[in-house]
């Protein structure tokens, strides 16, 4: 088990926007979040990852680290990084951030760089990185951690199909390689649907929250009445 | 030549001065990164005018009879620093209080010039306190700022890549477990200690600009993030020690020319970068172009006007004429 997530109510001021959610995301499985904009899913993210209290509930942290893709626009083009001190950043963990050279020491850097097909944009500047790019060298920054759960907020906005194939490819391979666990916000339903083992889709709206396995979810009428056709038609919605 | 031959000759006069303004412009200049980077540069303006308030409030305590000892100027500015600090707490970048830094920094000049005027002449010039004159510095400040930039530089080796992590990437710090508010505390205090002790010595003016102009340059000229700190310092520096040769030769206040050298430097850097963007620009922009020509096989339907040239056929492309023989393709020209 890596998160377990118990009666979990998430909102703001005190007031839940979600009915209570309960899941356990394992060793391996990729669970794909869900749902129209502003339906609770970053509120929901923000949550599991310890950046916003819960309202109710218990969020249960399995052994392992925990390594968070932002979206790619958190990263400001106007200060100079490259791709290794980006990736570097990623080593740092609790007070061993007081070590200044911890980072350079760590062949965890050089894995996870080769691992996204970054190593040869090492020394390149995030400015200049195509949007592809980029995502691989956040994905870099949180797979040098180490982390047994890998979180992403909307890894595939602003790309174009075959970026975003791409970088659905690389989590398939890391999820079966290191059997990483994976959370993921995306709005690309067909590539959720091919690569997804579980589905969280959140209405904040319809105070909706269907949880479990992807053919259950897929199969089921809430999911069928809303993305049906989105499905059928190539996947993606926004 | 002459002045800058002059300025050495009258070192010895202001040797305390100058490099006084030297660390001070060095320690502004890298906390300047963090300042920039957290987009807190409002901030830093309203640090310095409570600093400035802080040290005239100290200078009209002494007048008032309060004890010398206790309404030291530094100490002033350091409660006018700290208080500031307190009330307006150290915003990161998610969140936005301009109104309440406009605020103190609407006092911390009011008060300043307010106070000024009850300050008797001999005692301190209000000019001095916001716009800087550090021509004079006594010992015991000077050594001061001397140790503070050592204890700062230590600070900096140690800690700055927990510092700039956590200005970078807030969430991903509090992800990843790194002791947030320490960092923004060893921030914070640096911050206050750094500006306190600079806005006695040089005023509010040179303090602002030390804390935004040279990392403005340095984060155009860096690599990374830590590049930015060192070069920062250096230009911070630069800017300090420059500022007194320019006061020297053209007769200025020193805090305006302080100022003005780093602007000066900021300027250069602007212009050094935006050309070897267009020079990077143009370079890809002909590599872009060899390759699409490379790839692309000229004929009687590739889509380009032929042209007769001599002996043989050219294919206008943007107004030159290709000429495609022996499994390559040469340029003639213009037509």
């Amino acid at each position: 088990m890596l998160m377990n997530i118990r009666d979990l109510a998430i909102g703001y001021q005190g007031r839940p926007i979600l009915p209570p959610l309960t899941l356990t995301v394992a060793p391996g499985e990729l669970w794909a979040v869900i749902g129209p904009n502003g339906a609770g899913k970053s509120t929901f993210l923000r949550t599991i990852l310890g950046l916003q209290p819960p309202l109710a509930g218990a969020i249960e942290r399995g052994d392992g680290a925990i390594g968070y893709v932002p979206q790619r626009s958190e990263i400001d083009p106007a200060v100079p990084q490259r791709v290794i001190d980006l990736v570097r950043m990623g080593v740092e963990r609790g007070w061993r951030v007081l070590d200044p050279l911890a980072a350079r020491r760590n062949p965890a850097v050089q894995v996870a760089m080769r691992d996204t097909d970054v190593t040869a944009l090492a020394r390149t500047q995030w400015r200049r990185l195509s949007e592809g790019q980029k995502q691989r060298a956040l994905l870099a920054q949180a797979l040098a951690g180490e982390p047994k759960l890998l979180v992403l907020d909307e890894p595939t906005s602003a790309m174009d199909m075959h970026a975003e194939a791409g970088i659905f490819a690389v989590l398939e391979r890391l999820r079966m390689e290191r059997q990483l666990g994976i959370v993921v916000i995306s709005h690309h339903l067909a590539l959720l649907a091919r690569y997804a083992t579980h589905v969280l889709l959140l209405d904040k709206d319809e105070r909706l929250a269907l949880v479990g396995d992807r053919q259950t979810v897929l199969r089921h009428p809430a999911f069928m009445e809303r993305y049906g056709q989105v499905l059928d038609r190539g996947g993606r919605h926004d | 030549m002459t002045d800058l031959t002059g300025f050495w000759a009258s070192w010895e006069l202001f040797r305390d001065a100058a490099l006084a303004g030297t660390f001070a412009g060095a320690i502004l200049g890298a906390l300047g990164v963090y300042v920039l980077i957290r987009r807190m540069v409002f901030l830093s303006a309203a640090l310095s005018q409570a600093a400035s308030l802080g040290v005239a409030a100290a200078f009209w305590a002494q007048i008032q009879g309060a004890p010398p000892w206790l309404a030291t100027p530094t100490l002033g500015a350091l409660g006018g620093t700290l208080l500031a600090t307190a009330l307006a707490g150290i915003p990161d970048r998610a969140s936005r209080r301009d109104g309440l830094l406009g605020a103190i920094y609407l006092v911390g000049a009011a008060g300043t010039l307010a106070i000024g005027t009850k300050i008797v002449q001999e005692v301190q010039d209000i000019e001095s306190l916001l716009f800087g004159s550090g021509v004079a510095v006594l010992p015991e400040d000077f050594h001061t700022i001397a140790w503070l930039a050592l204890a700062l530089g230590v600070i900096q080796l140690w800690l700055h890549r927990g510092l700039l992590h956590v200005s970078l990437d807030r969430d991903g710090a509090r992800v990843q477990r790194l002791p947030v508010r320490f960092l923004d505390l060893v921030l914070v205090l640096s911050l206050a200690a750094a500006v306190s002790v600079s806005t006695r010595l040089l005023g509010a003016l040179p303090v602002f600009a030390f804390m935004v102009l040279p990392a403005l340059a340095a984060l155009d000229l860096a690599q990374n993030p830590t590049q930015a700190l060192l070069l920062s310092a250096l230009l911070g520096a630069a800017a300090g020690l420059g500022g007194y040769w320019l006061a020297y030769a053209a007769s200025l206040p020193v805090g305006a020319a302080q100022t003005l050298v780093a602007a000066l430097l900021v300027a250069i850097t602007r212009a050094g970068r935006a050309l070897a963007d267009r020079a990077l620009a143009w370079r890809a922009h002909q590599q872009h172009d060899r390759l699409q020509h490379n790839a692309h096989e000229h004929g009687p339907d590739c889509g380009h006007e032929a042209v007769a040239h001599d002996d043989h056929l050219d294919y206008l492309v943007d107004g030159h004429l290709h000429h495609p023989h022996d499994g390559h393709c040469d340029d003639h020209g213009h037509q």
